[in-house]
């Protein structure tokens, strides 16, 4: 079974000239980590966000675990860290993560239980009653990840996970999300850092102009930057 | 689960809220300062209104005859006169420039013969109806003394009878001010609020919150009913403020009307209007740098034309007509028929009409304008 299944997908904002997405289509197998990559303006972040039921108005199809989106259970097996830090600086947390698992349904009880849980996994327990202003880059990064794992979501969205974070914060993160990986969550992740993706993934995808260009094993790939600018082209892109 | 995620969504949004010293102080301790400060500015401006200010006057009898005598002691003795000795080595003019005295009165040698007038000096800066008056209540006393007669009011009683009704357009500073902050700090609700919104934009958080089932109406609601229980709770902040502290820091006691429970359906509609008002700057700014321009630029402009900085019943006609543009106007006003006019509810009526419908149309223009993501 495919975890997320996008067939045709077509879309355009409002004034804008072009189409963000043309004719695109995506399936991420279940169990698996795969990479989206593509230069700015590829339509990833759209791609993102039409997943999460964020935007509307597209054609197309996108079924996550067969619920064809919009859809509430397909919105509840979804976890999505965005690459903007989204989290309530001015709350704690515990508060952060109270707020989003009231809002994805869960109980008292289940917020408690998942946040010592998330806490520990992204290794924020001894910051669990501090408020999210006072937090390096790296700390915010984590508590981002750790409201997507909140609701144990089955696929993981990740936009830019590691952005501005230290090397150590990386690290981290990259180990959690092999360890999730491993207890069978479906991650997509979509990156700009090619060691990223290749370290972490078993298959990529590669957008370009609102277009899949290629989607295939990892392993077929020697030189995965190498690979990423044959495709993409070295042209500057400026969107 | 529903009414789980809006009391999230509404404790969220009031956490926010009272961790923000600065939303704090505009929305509550401004209007404290405003009502405080300016109630014990007006105070001496209402005391000349309402119920006259006593003449401090210096009285000079150069003459010393039993008629000067007589003279000067019922001008010292009269009740809205306060007599102020002069002050030693201060000349007229550096009594009124330090304020001693209103006016001086000399009564000169040869008084009595009618070879010289009693001479008045005035504070050159003094009001002129002020400056009427008293000349008025010398001229009145002279005419007794210099006539014989004991009291002139009495002769004059038979010709002329001042029936004068108690006002009820002109408010005492608390009726004024009180009212007039507190609405004057529900409208810059739409500070917080707006910026509220606008930030959450900008951080994605707001964006994130919908990749959660949550019906986008329940967002709109988690938004408004906190920032209309603080507007309620701000009203009620600034009339315990009116009743229990200003009234014994000024002379003026604030009056709550024989209906204060209309109060309750003025306060709703008000708050309505202004969080209204917070929705519609919400969804007309693009950044929360421009909302709060907008909002606080709103609220002061709404408050200067509205009868909060001025009060409406000291304004010239355009401008008392000009008023009724400010939805502050309607919300004054009928605060203003509770307290000094002990109005019925259906005479409030139209004013919540008028502020029911200035809801509504933010409200709409903000649902047509709204961009969430």
């Amino acid at each position: 079974m495919n975890a997320l299944d996008i067939s045709s997908i077509t879309f355009s904002y409002d004034g804008a000239q072009g189409c963000a997405l043309q004719n695109f289509s995506l399936t991420v197998a279940d169990g698996r980590m795969q990479a989206l990559l593509g230069p700015n303006g590829a339509g990833k972040s759209t791609l993102m966000r039409i997943i999460t039921g964020q935007l509307r108005g597209y054609s197309g199809d996108v079924f996550i675990y067969n619920n064809k989106m919009p859809d509430r259970s397909a919105l509840l097996s979804i976890g999505y860290a965005p690459q903007p830090i989204s989290l309530y600086t001015a709350l704690t947390t515990r508060e952060n993560l109270r707020f989003f698992g009231a809002m994805a349904g869960l109980s008292d009880d289940q917020i408690v239980l998942r946040s010592k849980i998330v806490l520990e996994q992204t290794g924020l327990t001894d910051h669990a009653e501090e408020t999210v202003m006072t937090f390096s880059g790296g700390m915010q990064r984590r508590l981002n990840l750790a409201v997507a794992l909140l609701h144990s979501p089955k696929l993981l969205l990740l936009d830019e996970p590691t952005v501005g974070v230290d090397p150590q914060s990386r690290n981290h993160i990259y180990e959690t999300l092999t360890g999730l990986n491993a207890e069978g969550m479906t991650i997509l992740l979509c990156t700009h850092i090619m060691e990223e993706a290749a370290r972490l993934c078993s298959s990529v995808t590669v957008a370009d102009k609102g277009e899949m260009i290629f989607s295939g094993p990892m392993s077929d790939i020697d030189n995965l930057e190498k690979f990423f600018l044959e495709k993409t082209g070295r042209e500057l892109r400026d969107e | 689960m529903i009414l789980r995620q809006l009391k999230e969504l509404i404790k969220k949004e009031i956490l926010i809220l009272l961790r923000d010293r600065q939303t704090i102080l505009l929305l509550f301790l401004m209007p404290v300062a405003l009502i405080l400060f300016l109630s014990l500015a007006m105070e001496g401006v209402w005391a000349d209104k309402l119920t006259g200010r006593k003449i401090q006057l210096v009285i000079e009898n150069e003459s010393n005859s039993p008629q000067a005598n007589l003279l000067a002691k019922k001008i010292k003795t009269h009740k809205l006169i306060q007599h102020i000795d002069r002050p030693r080595g201060m000349d007229n003019d550096q009594i009124f420039a330090d304020g001693k005295a209103h006016a001086i009165v000399t009564i000169p040698k040869g008084f009595d013969e009618g070879d010289r007038p009693v001479e008045m000096y005035f504070d050159p800066v003094i009001d002129a109806g002020y400056k009427m008056a008293t000349r008025s209540l010398i001229t009145s006393i002279t005419v007794e003394v210099v006539m014989g007669i004991d009291n002139l009011d009495t002769v004059i009683a038979g010709l002329l009878i001042e029936k004068t009704k108690p006002s009820r357009e002109f408010p005492s500073p608390l009726q004024q001010n009180v009212p007039a902050y507190a609405i004057f700090a529900m409208f810059f609700i739409a500070i917080p609020m707006s910026v509220g919104f606008l930030k959450e934009k900008k951080d994605g958080t707001l964006q994130r919150l919908f990749t959660y089932p949550v019906n986008t109406n329940l967002v709109i609601l988690g938004k408004i009913i906190p920032y209309y229980l603080i507007n309620i709770f701000q009203f009620v902040l600034m009339l315990l403020v009116g009743v229990y502290v200003m009234s014994h820091l000024i002379s003026f006691s604030f009056h709550l009307g024989e209906h204060p429970w209309h109060m309750l359906p003025v306060t709703m509609v008000v708050a309505a209007a202004t969080t209204g008002f917070g929705v519609l700057v919400a969804a007309l700014a693009r950044t929360p740098e421009q909302s709060s321009t907008l909002a606080a630029t709103g609220a002061i402009l709404m408050g200067v034309f509205g009868g909060i900085m001025m009060p409406h019943v000291l304004m010239p006609v355009v401008m008392k007509k000009l008023a009724m543009i400010s939805p502050m106007y309607w919300a004054h006003q009928a605060y203003l028929d509770i307290f000094l006019r002990d109005a019925a509810l259906v005479a409030i009526l139209p004013k919540l009409i008028v502020l029911t419908l200035f809801a509504g149309i933010c409200f709409y223009v903000a649902g047509r304008r709204v961009q969430w993501i």
